[in-house]
């Protein structure tokens, strides 16, 4: 048996809504046609009522899903791709983010953001927003990288008391595989040691776990052990897993597909400057997408994010220093 | 069949590039990997650049005299299809994720692959600026600082890091090694002493010698009961020579020389773990007969390390009598904040050529060395006050 | 409305002794609609009251406190000095602390009343109140056309008083009335004399009522003049003069004590009395609460989400010692 990435989402959202009547999902297409990326497929018929259309009004879909978790439902909001969340950030870090430090009352819903660049998807379909997102306090922001992780991250998401933004990334919906989900995996705030290594430490997340895999297997013939820690959850960052591995490399490089300025790899190089001064043999480095709108035509695109083979470069300067 | 590029190599740190000296083989040749092709001289030494992989030679981009930077193309190489493979040169990109083939896969494989050179010196390219070998990183000033050791203690470690400096790996390893010898726990004075030494070695330090003759000397000891020692004339000695001339005792702090604002000499006497210096002030403005007490006194405090404070430091200068351990010659080192050290050898009976008797008599000799900084004095002016030092002990009643 | 605009009277006055931290807003002149939306709603219905709405929070059930507390910061307020002035509530009891976007409340009522729905509880109704300025957002007709496909409980209360801060209604729409965009939402639009308390009571119970019975939304939009700064740091001097001596630049109050001298409702005297026990009450009040301790920066835990041991540890700062001494803020 082999499940999809978006299946183990689907199976979470269904094992979710099965449990808990609380529960329903809001957003664009996600009824009978069961969600631009199928997401929600066949929900309906399962789960008559509480899987409903939203008309396109980013900004009215999660204002209406504070509402309803004012009111004791945990919304899960599907956004169809993230770059549209952008109409929605008023709601999402003004009002969601703000309602329980403000007045008391809790606010658990759950925003799900399609992300990440997949061939020809162009500037508006592809962004990665985690940083924006972790920037702003009363969210929790999470990253699966992993189809196990998609399925027990999400289910935690939906039963956290705050506000989730879950960031699912669109490459790894019908090509990531795994043979089982699992009950349960690493608690949520954990990062995983996505691969053993000694001479260098990756941090990464998401879809970049899986060049930077590839990544460490051509090093790997050059007599260099890289270690990779996958973030899992980009707020909070489990910045003691990562100390820890920088502890045992005396290297870092830190990988993300979003664009280099405040993003998540400089948040995780500025902690472990500060907490770690002492472990660095090397200057940490950060790899990212160009700093320009990412680009449509595959020729460009492949260059524009980071790929197997630049983080390979990338880690060399930073081994050979 | 794909050609490679010969490329300047990386040649050592700080090199940003070389003259070609010679071909070592010429258009159409076959090489073999690491073969040795083009001799290059940079501005440290000659070397050899090899083929990065075995082929034929297609031609020398560079002349011979000229100078080409690192990373320029020199020349060509053909490869067969099965170098060419091995190099990595046509191999697809890897996939990333999922099966490849799959409608949607990543296309990769649509991108055109530059060929990848690698570079024939390995594990380089240091910044200049920081200076390959010595740099240290932050995580090994932490660990030194954690073991209590400097830099310093790194300079018996063979470095195979980036320009050849000392990894943490290295260390450890080092470390480990050091277990296994016996150890004995060096003392805080061995260690006062270490650490003045390693700070007096940042000064160019020069030595001079001059033989004395001590009949005179030793014949002006009877005179006391208490038999002052032979240290002693040598301090009132240099005491009385730096009093009619500081200079020599100055010190160079930036462009000035700083001069003494009184004549303290230390005496260097050894302890059971290292050596103490401790000081008789003023030592130009007493006779040698009013210094036996308190020479003798100091010299006892020393011994015992009852030396107070007061009674160390601020000394201009230092007599050391090694003749003492029977060494006829020595060449101490300064305390790091004084220019000089004065050293007297053991006494020898040697044949002296008596000119106005015709023969060779008996004398009793030993070396005066001065050891100086190098930036305040030059060997004339160590010369001329060993020359006077020698002259005074020649004649103690002027002590 | 008495006491809404007697509180309003205070807090202006506190404003302008400096006692007030931030900005005062004030209801001024549109006493007589709030007051409408508060009298017309039931316990269990929710409310999201925006800027001018003392008189209608009141009339909802707001403790006189809760404004006073919030706005001279004591701890004991509604919102702990975490948020301040008119962005208070009491989100348990129906009313819905405002942020300062515009239109943006408007559809986290509406989220209330879907969830409701999905529950399968009926008849509360959502009221969220909003001025002719927040009519242009986005936000504003985003959430009106999803109350509107939801077919949800909701009504929306316009207060038409001329000006967004100093911006007219000819620099702010171009339809004829406010009124006309409901037809755009497929609702039926309401347009009333807003200094009129004997229209805005009967109206808001009708639509009110309404919605309640038959669950879609109403559009009420009411005319009336400002007759305050947008602020109390705010003169208001691009006021149209035609405007203030035209019908809907009178005072809603007056307008009402008129009458009910006029019916013999009431008498002069009796009228007098609530005026002054309502400054009893609200002097009372404000004496009260000025003796109450302000928020303490050293008791706050500093973090943003329930989910305590999800903060982020590197984001928490270290909480500082608390100096020797009394805790002297400025």
């Amino acid at each position: 048996m082999s499940i999809t990435y978006l299946e183990a989402i689907r199976e979470a959202l269904a094992r979710a809504l099965a449990e808990d009547p609380r529960v329903f999902i809001y957003g664009q297409d996600v009824g009978r046609f069961g969600g631009a990326f199928k997401a929600t497929k066949n929900l309906i018929e399962q789960f008559p009522g509480r899987v409903i259309d939203a008309p396109i009004s980013e900004d009215a879909i999660i204002g209406l899903a504070v509402g309803a978790a004012i009111e004791g439902l945990r919304p899960v909001i599907e956004i169809q791709f993230a770059d549209f969340s952008l109409l929605g950030l008023n709601q999402i870090v003004n009002q969601a983010a703000t309602l329980f430090w403000r007045t008391g009352t809790p606010c658990p819903i759950t925003i799900r953001l399609p992300s990440g660049g997949t061939i020809g998807s162009g500037p508006f379909h592809s962004q990665c927003l985690e940083a924006i997102y972790a920037h702003f306090p009363g969210l929790i922001v999470m990253t699966p990288a992993t189809v196990e992780d998609a399925y027990t991250m999400l289910l935690d998401a939906i039963k956290i008391d705050d506000p989730v933004i879950f960031i699912e990334h669109k490459l790894l919906y019908y090509h990531l595989k795994a043979d089982h989900i699992h009950d349960e995996g690493l608690p949520v705030g954990k990062a995983r040691i996505a691969r053993e290594g000694r001479d260098l430490t990756i941090v990464t997340y998401s879809a970049m776990v899986h060049e930077s895999i590839a990544a460490a297997e051509e090093l790997a013939s050059e007599g260099y052990e890289i270690e990779i820690v996958d973030l899992r959850t980009v707020k909070p960052i489990d910045t003691d897993t990562v100390i820890a591995s920088v502890a045992r490399t005396g290297r870092l490089l830190c990988v993300s597909e979003a664009w280099p300025w405040g993003g998540v790899g400089a948040e995780v190089i500025a902690r472990v400057v500060s907490e770690g001064f002492g472990l660095l043999d090397a200057p940490p480095l950060r790899l990212n997408a160009k700093d320009t709108p990412i680009p449509f035509h595959p020729n460009l695109w492949s260059m524009h994010r980071p790929t197997a083979r630049t983080i390979a470069d990338a880690a060399r300067k930073v081994l050979r220093f | 069949m794909p050609e490679v590029p010969i490329v300047m190599p990386q040649l050592g740190e700080s090199i940003a590039e070389a003259i070609i000296v010679s071909f070592l083989v010429k258009p159409g040749d076959f090489v073999t990997a690491d073969q040795p092709i083009i001799e290059v001289e940079t501005n440290k030494a000659t070397m050899q650049v090899t083929a990065p992989c075995s082929g034929k030679i297609v031609e020398f981009k560079a002349k011979e005299n000229e100078s080409y930077p690192v990373g320029a193309i020199l020349g060509t190489i053909l490869v067969s299809e099965e170098e060419a493979t091995k190099l990595g040169l046509t191999t697809k990109h890897p996939q990333p994720i999922g099966t490849a083939g799959k409608p949607g896969a990543i296309p990769h494989k649509s991108i055109e692959e530059k060929p990848r050179v690698q570079p024939t010196v390995t594990g380089l390219p240091v910044p200049a600026n920081l200076a390959g070998a010595s740099y240290m990183s932050p995580r090994m000033k932490a660990r030194l600082n954690e073991l209590g050791l400097r830099a310093a203690d790194l300079a018996g470690i063979q470095g195979t890091g980036a320009g050849g400096r000392v990894t943490i790996q290295d260390l450890e390893r080092f470390l480990a090694q050091i277990e296994k010898h016996k150890t004995t726990p060096a003392s805080p004075l061995r260690i006062a002493v270490a650490d003045a030494m390693r700070r007096s070695w940042t000064r160019p330090i020069a030595m001079v010698a001059m033989p004395v003759q001590l009949d005179k000397m030793l014949e002006h000891r009877k005179n006391f009961p208490e038999k002052p020692g032979p240290a002693l004339y040598v301090v009132r000695a240099l005491a009385l020579a730096l009093a009619e001339d500081s200079t020599p005792a100055g010190r160079l702090i930036g462009n000035k020389i700083v001069h003494p604002q009184s004549i303290d000499i230390a005496v260097a006497v050894e302890v059971s773990d290292g050596v103490m210096v401790p000081v008789i002030r003023n030592a130009d403005k007493k006779p040698l007969r009013d210094l036996i007490g308190p020479y003798r006194e100091l010299v006892s405090l020393a011994r015992g390390k009852k030396l107070p404070p007061e009674m160390t430091g601020g000394s201009i200068a230092t007599v050391t009598n090694y003749g003492v351990f029977g060494l006829t010659f020595g060449t101490p080192i300064p305390l790091p904040e004084q220019t000089l050290v004065l050293g007297l050898g053991a006494a020898q009976k040697v044949p002296h050529w008596d000119e106005s008797l015709g023969q060779f008599i008996p004398i009793t000799q030993a070396y005066l060395t001065l050891s100086f900084d190098h930036r305040v004095l030059d060997g004339g002016g160590a010369g001329r006050l060993l020359g006077r030092v020698a002259y005074l002990l020649n004649h103690p009643e002027l002590l | 409305m008495v006491l809404g605009r007697v509180l309003d009277e205070k807090l202006a006055s506190l404003y302008r002794a400096g006692k007030i931290y931030g900005g005062c807003y004030l209801g001024r002149g549109q006493e007589a609609l709030s007051v409408a939306i508060g009298l017309n709603l039931k316990k269990g219905d929710v409310f999201a009251p925006l800027i001018r709405d003392t008189a209608g929070r009141l009339a909802f059930g707001e403790p006189i406190h809760d404004a006073v507390r919030t706005y001279l910061g004591s701890v004991l307020g509604p919102m702990r000095g975490r948020d301040g002035n008119v962005h208070r509530g009491r989100i348990h009891e129906g009313i819905i602390p405002m942020i300062s976007h515009l239109g943006a409340m408007i559809a986290v009522v509406n989220g209330i009343l879907f969830a409701r729905k999905l529950k399968g509880i009926t008849g509360t109704v959502g009221v969220a109140s909003i001025g002719d300025g927040g009519t242009s957002t986005g936000a504003f007709h985003e959430a009106l056309n999803q109350a509107s496909v939801e077919k949800l409980p909701l009504v929306v209360v316009v207060a038409n008083n001329q000006y967004a801060y100093s911006t007219p209604n000819s620099r702010q729409f171009a339809c004829r009335s406010l009124a006309d965009r409901a037809i755009g939402y497929g609702i039926s639009g309401y347009e009333i004399n807003g200094t009129d308390l004997e229209s805005c009571l009967d109206v808001l119970k009708q639509t009110i009522e309404e919605a309640r019975s038959t669950s879609t939304p109403k559009l009420v939009v009411a005319n009336l003049l400002r007759l305050c700064g947008h602020g109390e740091h705010d003169d208001a001097s691009y006021i149209d003069p035609k405007i203030k001596d035209s019908p809907i630049g009178r005072d809603c109050i007056r307008i009402a004590e008129e009458r009910l001298l006029q019916r013999g409702w009431a008498s002069q005297q009796e009228i007098t009395m609530i005026w002054e026990e309502a400054k009893v009450t609200v002097d009372r009040v404000v004496a009260e609460v000025q003796s109450e301790p302000a928020p303490d920066p050293y008791a706050e835990d500093w973090c943003a989400l329930k989910t305590k041991h999800l903060a982020d540890i590197y984001c928490i700062p270290e909480v500082p010692d608390r100096p020797e001494g009394v805790l002297d803020l400025p």
